[in-house]
């Protein structure tokens, strides 16, 4: 194969135009990227979709992108709207109204011809000769009891092969159009309709605002304390030196691989010792302090020249003014790097938050625990659950794009230097 | 230096120097006095931690007394640390007593309110940044910044108008002033002048601190809020459950040392030959206490692995396989995108804005979105699965059966389920830091190797591929990192958390099992070793191979 | 120099206001008496910090919590609170709504009891009555109970109290054993919620006349099923989702169960249990019948693409939101003469560590008395646990559904008690259980692989 395919491109024209393979190559990484990118955002859409949904609409199938409700007409002589349904009638596509779900049926054939089946409703029909002396005939070799079938006007004796159940179906603008069809595979006629409420049902549901608010004001405490510690740590792992540095270090870096719910119980029972059980001081403080951001301030502080700074010293600047003058204004990147990671641990944390603020102390609840208790609470509305997810994922992008300038361009410039 | 200061200033030194041994002594005095009314007044074991600290800390003070009239620089050291401890204690007192942090819980309610003030302020921020567009007409740069540096302050004060509540100053004086708040008001002040006192200048060249002592003592100290945080918040928690880990504690009541026990019993295994492929597991081992593994056949021989507790050996085996599937699945793509991302053509920046999205949104609301779209009988993936099978069906006229995939419910797809997740969440994050990596390579480079004739792909193995090296290793060993610890969306997605059969139960969720499902705390300890052990180990090993990475200094 | 400027200022300032406004509020109601400045605590932990000084002088607040399925029944559950409070006195209520199942109601509370800040009187799971018990979590009040007038455990259904009153030194139940563990809240049972028009569409006779008639047998089951199941694909005639409760039944329904009589062993490769578990990977793998097992059935019931599905009284409020005619059904009878049902229950039991036990009992009490069991269960979510014809009353107006005896029934018909395990560990029991019937149900096993080392795996959580 691999032989062939080599063969194969030695045949190409050898000139092709570079315009055309230019063009090509811009296709393809533009596919790419298309596909990709639809792959990324589609789940958010359903989200959004979903969420100005009615519960009945969100358990469609085929599934619908779009909140729509079916549409229904009043019809005279009907105490409550019709739905209307696409409905085939002599080959005709009709909106008919549904004005009867469930007529019995029967399908029914003659014995010597089982494959010409007929439907009809099972009060149209009567046993041949009576109930009490029901004629039969043979159908594969046993006895099948017969019936009088009106087919055309005209009755004929027949077998019953089957039952169902049809919806009857009448054209609203002329009455005397009617048929029997299928409901469940029919077509029901629906429009678009949004229920932006579902939003607000949900913030009253679950008093979710004031979780909104709450891991607004934890995460901007996190991610300014978490900022003014790690730096400092960092310069001090990076230009400082004393005794017992690279120990120090080595530790700090060894539990940024240990796994939190490691520290769940003992933290837990620190926090009962401090006395910060369902406060939301217990989740701020202990954030603060990590080893991840020291470790990423490090690694960019080792970055940036000594000459510099042995200049500065020189010219009796002290420790804190050389950090303050040269290094955080050289590490803004690094620093948007770092608040970024923070913010995003933050503003996602789920377990901590379920363990230690108290389940019915809602006025401390964070949004992921809020929706999380909305996940049982709503269980039967997919709508709210998912309005509710829109809640926890929109501000943070909303930020996001606001700041795009300052999360991605940084990264990218400052780069993750290894 | 010293024999050249003046007689009047060199006085005043020593005076201070007198007071600053007076203060000492004082101190070792009041510390020997708590350490015994600690150890009095307090039960449990943390008496012992609290005297114990005292006790340290009232010896060091006395120590210093004799250094400090020695003038010997460590005097000096001994002395600015229990100042600063003391300082650091009665500012966190003070604050908890008034209810500084307890109090935060209020400040929600009132931050709430400021909020739209704090954003007005950030729009304030924007524009005044959007002014740097006009770097070639500075005056209207300077206007710009002007008008954003107003409505930025103009924020922020009514900001914090919004969240003062002024009906609680007056309150919060009168609290101060009790008595124990006052006393913790008084040693704060006091503590902070005697770190003064000995951080100056003069004093410092006359306790006869050189450059080394003067550069580890401000280590120490720009260390020292993280460093005393980590260790109350990270390092203590984390030796107690070492130390739990070796007990049998059940959250509850007794706590007694067992030893290794917990390890054996994780680790137990047992290994026997069958005497045919079939054979049942209860004929070889002892299967009151081993539960069968697996078994496998080598040279036509049968053999049996059996483990005493098989569930760990498990969620080992999905954390792995977990693992495999999720950091590939989150890497490889990522750089590929990032190198297409990386060209210069336009909308790229749109791309790679619209990629990260899925990274910032949270771990619960996305695993509720992609449980519905994974739904067997509703959900979408199945829906496009089918369609897409019966239009190529209709198309070609194939008969290509639809797999009616069961994502979540079977034992076969479900961790593959979960894991797809989690790797599209993490694919935007690692693009970008795929992207920022690669804009670090010279272009030069690149120039050089199109001279030499390399087509994109050489240029891509040959230049990109080896320079990328450190953000590989950064974005891989964060990736590893975090996939070995998954346990949010297996914990929401799958039903019960771990199913079906098993198939995704992760070491973390058997630890939580362990310890909040089942009371055993310590069990559950000697697993979370366990697992760090072996993130660890794994994080070793793509260091070593590749050599010089990125936590060299 | 200018932006750094700004930017030092407004961080000051930022950080000043926190500390300022953070400080504030809680020292609020200290000037007017400095003794009530613990006052606050109102809402925190009663063992921690200040347990007695200030409220104890007129009122003993109390703590309480349940998991209520819905925000509705949390609702109700404040304003039961909230009269209990003014009915009760000498003690303050403060009701505390706990997670739903799904949002790890039982582990979030183990934690609070390990770290001492549960609430006095809290509510669990019948099956997890043992373990708590077991473990001192618990208070016995068989005591107060004694000493209190006019209280009967006849009052209540004899399932549930059977194991409420298990001794686990004697084994002794009843009346008389010296223990009691807790009381009902309310019980529950599994009905089939029927999809009449697809049933009809199937032309399947309807379950409820066959029910009537007493002929409502695994066999017309099945065929119920396969007739639905003909109509499409997507289609299905059976649906239950994946847990103990369902495949139990199965199992109970064939004379099988999890356990031995005195439940000191695994019963699970006992021929009869395995003749329940054989029919049901039937209907999932030889007949394929039923939704996949381990999908959630529920997304599809209520789209309308399963005709019988195995739930507990506590789907019906959400059920009512379907656009199809529903109802719903009895469980049909096994080959042991009945339906095997599960009487499933929960309890409120009294924190071990409470420092007011008697009036956590009072609260107990108070909290399954009649009126309040009406109110509750005319949410509709679930059954009163008190045997007395009034409640039954009360239950039955909520309709839809219109079978509500369906309910009834299912509990009276010789239903077997959601059972705490005091020999041994139903948590470890349960998930080697749980994860073996899935292997089987989704055909990875076969019956007789898991005959042959269920019982070796499942019995070690007897050891314990």
């Amino acid at each position: 194969m691999t032989q062939q395919a080599a063969t194969a491109s030695t045949y190409n024209p050898p000139r092709r135009s570079y315009r055309l393979r230019k063009a090509i190559s811009y296709i393809a990484a533009y596919t790419v990227l298309i596909v990709f990118g639809v792959i990324v955002i589609f789940p958010f859409l359903v989200m959004l979709a979903t969420s100005l949904k009615l519960p009945a609409d969100t358990f469609s199938y085929p599934p619908r992108l779009l909140p729509r409700a079916p549409v229904s007409v009043e019809l005279a002589g009907y105490d409550k709207p019709l739905p209307l349904y696409e409905i085939e009638v002599d080959g005709q596509q009709r909106e008919m109204a549904l004005v009867e779900n469930t007529v019995r049926v029967g399908i029914y054939a003659a014995p010597d011809n089982l494959d010409a089946t007929v439907t009809v409703p099972i009060d149209e029909v009567a046993p041949t000769g009576g109930a009490d002396n029901q004629a039969t005939a043979t159908v594969d070799g046993a006895a099948s009891p017969l019936f009088d079938v009106p087919v055309n006007g005209q009755i004929v004796p027949m077998v019953l092969i089957n039952q169902t159940a049809l919806g009857r179906f009448v054209d609203p603008e002329n009455t005397s159009i009617e048929t029997l069809a299928n409901v469940r595979l029919s077509q029901p006629v629906s429009k678009l309709t949004a229920h932006p409420e579902n939003y607000r049902d949900v913030l009253q549901l679950n008093g979710m605002s004031r979780a909104l608010i709450n891991t607004a004001l934890v995460t901007l405490l996190v991610v300014l304390g978490q900022l003014v510690t790690s730096v400092l740590g960092g310069y001090a792992f990076a230009r400082l030196r004393f005794p017992g540095r690279d120990t120090l270090f080595v530790l700090y870096l060894g539990t940024i691989m240990i796994p939190f719910v490691v520290l769940i119980m003992p933290l837990y029972q620190l926090m009962v010792l401090i006395g910060w059980t369902d406060r939301l001081a217990a989740l701020i403080f202990p954030w603060v302090f990590t080893a991840y951001g020291t470790f990423l301030m490090r690694q960019f502080f080792l970055t940036i020249p000594r000459e510099i700074e042995e200049a500065a010293l020189i010219d009796g600047a002290s420790r804190l003014q050389i950090l303050w003058r040269i290094f955080i204004p050289a590490a803004t990147p690094a620093l948007a790097t770092l608040a970024t990671f923070t913010f995003l641990y933050a503003w996602n944390s789920f377990f901590w938050p379920l363990v230690i603020i108290n389940t019915g102390n809602t006025n401390n609840h964070v949004l992921t625990l809020s929706l999380n208790v909305l996940r049982g609470r709503a269980a039967d509305s997919p709508n709210l659950v998912l309005a509710g997810a829109a809640i926890s994922v929109i501000p943070p992008m909303i930020l996001f794009i606001l700041a795009q300038r300052f999360f991605i361009e940084s990264a990218t410039s400052s780069g993750v230097k290894g | 230096m010293t024999t050249m200061t003046m007689p009047a200033s060199r006085s005043r030194t020593d005076t201070w120097l007198l007071v600053l041994m007076l203060w000492h002594g004082l101190l070792a005095v009041a510390g020997l006095v708590a350490v015994y009314v600690a150890f009095t007044g307090i039960n449990g074991g943390l008496r012992f931690a609290v005297a114990g600290v005292l006790l340290v800390l009232a010896l060091l003070s006395a120590t210093t007394v004799p250094l400090i009239h020695r003038r010997d620089h460590r005097g000096r050291s001994i002395s600015l640390v229990v100042n600063y401890l003391g300082f650091l204690t009665c500012t966190a007192l003070l604050l908890d007593m008034i209810g500084a942090f307890t109090g935060i819980d209020d400040l929600a309610q009132r931050f709430g309110r400021g909020l739209p003030f704090l954003l007005i302020s950030f729009v304030g921020y924007f524009i005044r940044s959007f002014g740097d567009r006009f770097e070639q007409f500075p005056q209207r740069q300077r206007s710009f910044q002007r008008v954003g540096n107003i409505i930025m302050l103009a924020g922020l004060l009514l900001f914090v108008l919004a969240i003062i509540n002024f009906s609680g100053i007056p309150a919060l004086a009168s609290e101060i002033l009790q008595p124990v708040r006052m006393a913790l008001l008084l040693g704060l002040i006091l503590f902070g002048v005697m770190f003064w006192a000995m951080w100056r200048q003069p004093v410092a060249e006359v306790m006869g601190v050189n450059n080394a002592r003067s550069e580890t003592l401000s280590g120490y100290l720009f260390l020292s809020p993280n460093f005393l945080g980590f260790l109350l918040f990270f390092a203590g928690p984390l030796l107690l459950s070492l130390y739990t880990s070796f007990t049998n504690w059940d959250a509850f009541g007794t706590r007694d040392w067992v030893g290794l026990e917990n390890y054996a019993r994780l680790l137990h295994m047992t290994f026997a030959q069958l005497s045919s492929p079939t054979q049942l597991a209860t004929e070889v081992i002892n299967t009151s206490i081993f539960d069968e593994l697996f078994r496998f056949s080598i040279l036509g021989k049968s053999f049996i692995v059996g483990a005493q507790d098989k569930l760990f050996w498990l969620s080992i085996r999905n954390t792995v396989v977990f693992c495999l599937i999720a950091v590939p699945l989150s890497v490889i793509p990522a750089l590929l995108v990032g190198t297409i991302l990386n060209s210069k053509l336009p909308g790229m920046k749109f791309f790679r804005a619209v990629y990260f999205i899925p990274s910032v949104a949270a771990v619960v609301g996305v695993s509720l979105i992609w449980q519905w779209m994974y739904n067997a009988a509703v959900g979408w993936i199945n829906y496009a699965i089918t369609s897409g099978i019966g239009a190529v069906n209709g198309l070609t006229g194939l008969a290509i059966a639809d797999p009616q995939m069961r994502w979540l419910s079977s034992a076969d797809t479900a961790l593959l389920s979960v894991a797809l997740m989690v790797a599209w969440q993490t694919i935007g994050f690692n693009t970008v830091l795929f992207v920022a990596g690669m804009q670090n390579i010279p272009k030069v480079l690149y120039e050089a190797a199109t001279v030499d004739g390399a087509g994109t792909w050489a240029q891509f193995r040959n230049v990109t591929l080896p320079l990328l090296g450190p953000t590989t290793v950064f974005v891989l060993t964060t990736t590893l990192i975090q996939a070995f610890q998954v346990f949010e969306p297996i914990f929401i997605m799958t039903n019960p958390p771990g199913g079906p059969n098993n198939s995704t139960l992760s070491m973390v969720l058997y630890l939580y099992q362990n310890g909040f499902q089942r009371f055993r705390q310590g069990y559950a300890s000697a697993i979370a070793w366990v697992l760090f052990l072996v993130i660890f180990a794994a994080t070793v090993i793509q260091f070593r191979r590749q050599r010089g990475g990125a936590y060299e200094a | 120099m200018n932006r750094r400027l700004i930017f030092v200022f407004s961080s000051l300032l930022l950080v000043a206001s926190m500390l300022l406004s953070a400080c504030a509020p809680a020292a609020t109601p200290a000037p007017a008496a400095p003794a009530a400045t613990e006052a606050p605590a109102a809402t925190e932990a009663p063992a921690v910090e200040q347990p007695t000084e200030a409220p104890a002088m007129e009122e003993v607040a109390l703590r309480w919590r349940t998991r209520p399925d819905n925000q509705e029944e949390a609702d109700v559950y404040a304003s039961i609170s909230d009269e209990l409070d003014a009915k009760l006195e000498g003690i303050t209520l403060s009701y505390e709504p706990g997670g739903s199942e799904s949002s790890s109601y039982q582990d979030v509370l183990k934690t609070e009891i390990g770290a001492g800040t549960a609430p006095d009187v809290f509510w669990i799971p019948g099956s997890d009555v043992g373990d708590f018990a077991k473990r001192g979590l618990i208070l016995n009040l068989a005591d107060q109970a004694s000493m209190t007038d006019g209280f009967n455990i006849d009052d209540f259904y004899a399932g549930p109290m059977a194991a409420l009153t298990h001794n686990p030194d004697t084994n002794a139940e009843g009346a008389d054993s010296g223990a009691l563990w807790g009381l009902p809240r309310d019980v529950s049972t599994f009905v089939l919620y029927l999809n009449n028009d697809l049933l009809a569409e199937a032309g399947a006779t309807d379950p409820r006349e066959l029910a009537a008639k007493g002929e409502w047998t695994w066999d017309a089951f099945l065929e119920t099923a396969q007739k639905v199941r003909a109509l499409g694909s997507d289609i299905y005639g059976y649906g239950a989702n994946a847990w103990w409760g369902p495949y139990g039944t199965w199992m109970n329904a064939a004379g099988g169960g999890f356990y031995n009589a005195d439940q000191t062993a695994c019963n699970l490769n006992s021929p009869e249990s395995l003749a329940g578990l054989q029919f049901e990977q039937d209907i999932y793998q030889v007949h394929d019948v039923a939704v996949p097992y381990g999908e959630d059935s529920e997304p599809p019931y209520r789209a309308g693409k399963v005709a019988m599905f195995q739930n507990g009284r506590w789907a019906t409020p959400g059920t009512r939101t379907v656009e199809f005619d529903w109802d719903v059904v009895e469980l049909p009878q096994g080959p042991a003469g009945d339906a095997g049902n599960w009487q499933f229950w929960g309890a409120y039991a009294v924190n071990a560590n409470t420092a007011h036990p008697e009036e956590a009992w009072k609260l107990a009490q108070a909290l399954t008395e009649a009126d309040v069991q009406a109110k509750i269960s005319s949410m509709g979510a679930n059954i009163p646990s008190r045997v007395s014809q009034e409640a039954i009353d009360a239950f039955l107006t909520f309709t839809p559904p219109a079978n509500n005896q369906a309910f009834i029934n299912g509990l009276q018909d010789n239903a077997v008690a959601e059972g705490p395990l005091w020999a041994g560990s139903w948590p470890d029991f349960v998930s080697v259980m749980d994860a073996r019937v899935s292997a089987l149900m989704t055909g990875q096993e076969t019956i007789d692989q898991f005959a042959a080392t269920i019982c070796d795996e499942a019995g070690k959580a007897f050891s314990q």
